[in-house]
């Protein structure tokens, strides 16, 4: 190889470095690893699949734009409803921003959240997650959110989903997205929250 | 050597994409922001504009919208969402434009703008074309209706130049009919627009609108909510879209 050749072959390799190590950091931080070293399934399950409280949310399968939102969010001090603050926030600030994503992607990874053709029991609350417009956003059945930031609902614990439904409602959380859900709360009276929560829980 | 060549530009280029990320479209100025023009079109709304609608099409494109905006487009009369039947075809194409370019923040509405929901510019002038066939609402939402003189005169001095005698607004010039649309619709766009929160707005009807009270505000968009549309275009009371049953 001549001396100019070998200059172009060394630039190219480095250029090709550069291009990897630009796209992809979080390849550093091990979801996995992270999930057990910070204390994460003392709480939400192995594989965050099943809670130790039925007011802690499944995580398993859950879309990771959704979840690295609600982890930025916590750490950020901008949700602060329920166990965020208490709970959650003294560990995830502990927690660098990739390592969030690097956890955020490993449950994603454990999906699906719910089985695609999941179906939930007839009766007032799946009448209510329709006729108040929460499938458009949420999808049939909780089952397929409209963007990759909502979050899957289908089979989520039902304490959870209807703690969120009233702190949406009231104001007491408003990160992320739920620009887009408080608007709509409304329509939905308080006393109805505890059939659509039911009827999510139940879809499977 | 060629090969070598090559393949450093081809990285070179890879990096480059990386770097600058998602290619996002172009958000345009907002009222209030120098150099911003009301209407001055561009992007996807002139490429819909320009298509062939089909209002067959639209129909399954309406589908999404009928979740929110109900089978017969009429919204809601709590104002939560517009009616959006009766309303003209190329104010639907603008406002779905802009919210699809981020001209008009809607986080509700946003993923129902989508290309990835409704479809490309061909949807979007299908679907206005669709709500082009929907009969009107004869029971929207309306205000108190205790100061309607005040309000018909406010609207005389002030609306009707651009909204039109009773509010019909006018297609050619983008300006929505606001008759017989919901009450709290009216006020929360209003006040959207009095207070620079809706970037799209039209900065003439911003300014016009400062000096207006609460009083004048309530009372000119009760007496639009109670102008009527066109006979031949309202339904009668109870239909039902045969479309979606």
């Amino acid at each position: 190889m001549h001396s100019s050749q070998k200059f172009i072959a060394a630039a190219a390799a480095a250029s090709v470095v550069a291009m990897l190590a630009a796209a992809a950091p979080a390849l550093a931080a091990d979801g996995k690893a992270l999930f057990t070293a910070k204390g994460c399934v003392a709480c939400h399950g192995v594989e965050g699949r099943k809670p130790t409280l039925p007011t802690y949310p499944r995580l398993a399968g859950q879309n990771p734009d959704y979840l690295f939102q609600q982890l930025s969010d916590i750490k950020g001090g901008n949700r602060t409803n329920g166990q965020t603050v208490a709970v959650m926030k003294p560990i995830v600030s502990k927690i660098a921003d990739d390592e969030l994503r690097a956890l955020a992607d490993y449950l994603g990874s454990l999906g699906p959240f719910a089985v695609a053709d999941a179906k939930g029991p007839d009766g007032p609350g799946k009448q209510l997650f329709l006729t108040k417009t929460c499938f458009a956003c949420h999808g049939k059945e909780g089952n397929k959110p409209v963007l990759k930031n909502y979050p899957f609902t289908a089979g989520q614990n039902k304490a959870y989903l209807l703690q969120q439904m009233k702190d949406i409602k009231s104001g007491k959380r408003t990160n992320g997205a739920v620009s887009a859900m408080a608007p709509v709360m409304h329509l939905v009276p308080d006393e109805d929250m505890p059939a659509i929560a039911e009827y999510l829980s139940n879809v499977k | 050597m060629k090969t070598v060549i090559r393949t450093l530009a081809v990285a070179a280029a890879a990096t480059t994409i990386f770097t600058v990320g998602a290619l996002a479209a172009e958000k345009g100025k907002s009222v209030g922001e120098a150099g911003y023009v009301w209407n001055s079109g561009g992007g996807e709304e002139d490429e819909a504009l320009k298509l062939k609608p089909n209002a067959k099409a639209g129909k399954d494109v309406f589908e999404v919208c009928s979740a929110c905006h109900q089978p017969e487009g009429w919204g809601l009369t709590d104002g939560t969402f517009p009616q959006l039947a009766g309303q003209h075809f190329k104010v639907i194409i603008k406002q779905l434009a802009d919210i699809r370019a981020g001209n008009r923040d809607n986080p509700t509405m946003y993923p129902f703008a989508l290309p990835s929901q409704i479809g490309g510019a061909q949807a979007v002038a299908d679907v206005a074309a669709y709500i082009q066939t929907l009969k009107m609402n004869p029971e929207n939402g309306k205000g108190e209706g205790n100061d309607l003189e005040l309000g018909k005169k406010l609207f005389a001095e002030n609306c009707a130049k651009c909204h039109g005698p009773n509010g019909e607004g006018n297609n050619e010039k983008f300006f929505p009919r606001i008759q017989a649309q919901h009450y709290a619709y009216l006020m929360r766009q209003y006040e959207s627009i009095k207070g620079g929160k809706r970037r799209n707005a039209n900065p003439d009807m911003v300014k016009q609108i400062q000096h207006f009270t609460e009083r004048d505000t309530k009372a000119v968009l009760d007496y639009v909510s109670r102008l009527p549309a066109p006979a031949d275009k309202v339904a009668p009371k109870g239909w039902k879209n045969p479309d979606f049953q």
